[in-house]
């Protein structure tokens, strides 16, 4: 018997992985301050709801944070804070605009692609 | 019942169980980012005691489970490429074009293949350098130890210590940065986490008897007859392979003013510069000296790796 659960899971992490990316690049391009780990879930709405909607843990959110930071489209500080726990603030860097416009671009296309394929009934 | 704090330490142990066998650099990392969130959301909730512990149960559900939040960093570490081989964005902006660097992924092989190889040039860079890391390094971890146990009797001598073995670590985690740009092993990105609900005493004791603060004080005192014995390797043979390549240019100069010089004169054979012969064993001199810096490229690359292992052996704990 097929595990659809398990198809699930899989699906919805290979898809999540390069939109996860977008937003969260979105998300700190468009910030006019630098964003710590802890707001920028909470700005993704992540780990919100358990619906088949929700595409990210908010733990997840940081592996993809470190790696476009290794991509050089984010840069961060670490930060004391007045009360707690040091943070660390991310900010788009200016690669990391000029990649979020590619991107945009790529995500129309993608969109545009999948709502031609899936036809107008399925909404 | 546990306590909220108890609670994240049992998340950090699951994480951290989850990730077994994962890059050293990677786990560190990764327990860093989970203990940020969860102090800083537990913090943001800004709650009783009481009712600290049902938040941070949601928050760590929501944060995900360690099995899953581990995968996700086994995922995107796997896709990261290595610093040495970064995307053209990460070119871009270190101002390095990218047609200077090689595409990713590509191999290096072939004798002279090595030329073309960046983490060659990052080992030959970090050989060169380590001369001068290795001193500073070496005089701070001797003066610090011993500054700090002269005058460890005297009030004034507990923050003078307290201040020394930080910055050890703070220096182990600057030299993991080097060894990550210039050699390419995975190192931490992050400073590991200080836990801010410990006591100042714990922080201390963890401070003072700490395997990482003493392995990173050990690293810094090897580094200076390392950087010493790299550095001086190096800079001899890269000096004589290119007293060797040049030597064809030489003999022409000294054929053009019409100078004698004389390099060999042992019972009947004379070799003059200007002989056609002194001309051809220049010519072979030439080669040897490019076979001469080639083999410094390959040593450059090979050190570059070993010493990545060495460096994460010592400056990276579990």
């Amino acid at each position: 018997m097929v595990d659809l659960q398990e198809t699930h899971k899989k699906f919805q992490k290979e898809l999540s992985s390069g939109t996860v990316s977008l937003a969260l690049l979105s998300i700190l391009a468009q910030s006019s301050e630098p964003l710590y780990g802890y707001q920028i879930g909470k700005l993704v709405g992540a780990g919100e709801d358990e619906g088949p909607g929700v595409m990210v843990k908010q733990g997840a959110i940081y592996p993809v944070l470190r790696s476009l930071e290794s991509q050089g489209l984010l840069s961060s500080e670490r930060e004391l804070s007045d009360s707690g726990p040091p943070r660390r603030y991310y900010r788009a860097t200016e690669a990391g605009q000029e990649a979020l416009q590619t991107w945009i671009t790529i995500w129309k296309e993608t969109k545009k692609f999948i709502d031609n394929v899936l036809g107008g009934d399925y909404q | 019942m546990k306590t909220a704090d108890e609670l994240i330490k049992t998340y950090l142990v699951d994480l951290k169980a989850a990730l077994r066998g994962a890059d050293k650099a990677t786990v560190q990392d990764a327990l860093a980012d989970a203990e940020e969130h969860l102090r800083t959301a537990l913090e943001n909730e800004s709650l009783e005691k009481e009712a600290e512990t049902e938040a941070i149960q949601t928050i760590i559900q929501e944060y995900g489970e360690a099995e899953e939040i581990a995968q996700a960093y086994l995922s995107w570490e796997s896709a990261l490429p290595p610093a040495l081989a970064a995307t053209p964005a990460a070119r871009r902006s270190s101002g390095v074009s990218a047609d200077e660097t090689s595409p990713a992924g590509r191999s290096y092989s072939g004798l002279f293949g090595v030329y073309a190889d960046p983490k060659a040039w990052g080992g030959l860079v970090y050989m060169l350098i380590s001369i001068i890391t290795g001193t500073l390094y070496f005089s701070w971890a001797v003066t610090g130890l011993s500054t700090s146990l002269g005058v460890m009797i005297l009030i004034i001598g507990i923050p003078i210590t307290i201040l020394f073995l930080l910055s050890f670590r703070g220096i182990a985690f600057l030299e993991g940065r080097l060894v990550e740009a210039l050699l390419g092993e995975r190192m931490p990105r992050r400073p590991s986490f200080t836990d801010s609900s410990l006591s100042w005493g714990e922080r201390l004791k963890a401070l003072l008897l700490g395997k990482a603060t003493w392995l990173s004080w050990l690293y810094m005192l090897l580094m200076l007859p390392i950087g010493v014995i790299y550095f001086s390797f190096m800079v001899t043979f890269l000096a004589l392979s290119l007293g060797l390549i040049v030597t064809p240019v030489a003999t022409l100069v000294m054929i053009a003013l019409d100078i004698p010089f004389t390099v060999i004169q042992s019972g009947d054979l004379v070799w003059q510069l200007s002989d056609p012969l002194g001309l051809l064993l220049s010519v072979v001199f030439a080669s040897l000296g490019v076979l001469i810096a080639t083999g410094c490229m390959h040593l450059a690359r090979f050190v570059g790796r070993i010493h990545g292992k060495f460096a994460k052996a010592l400056l990276v704990s579990d």
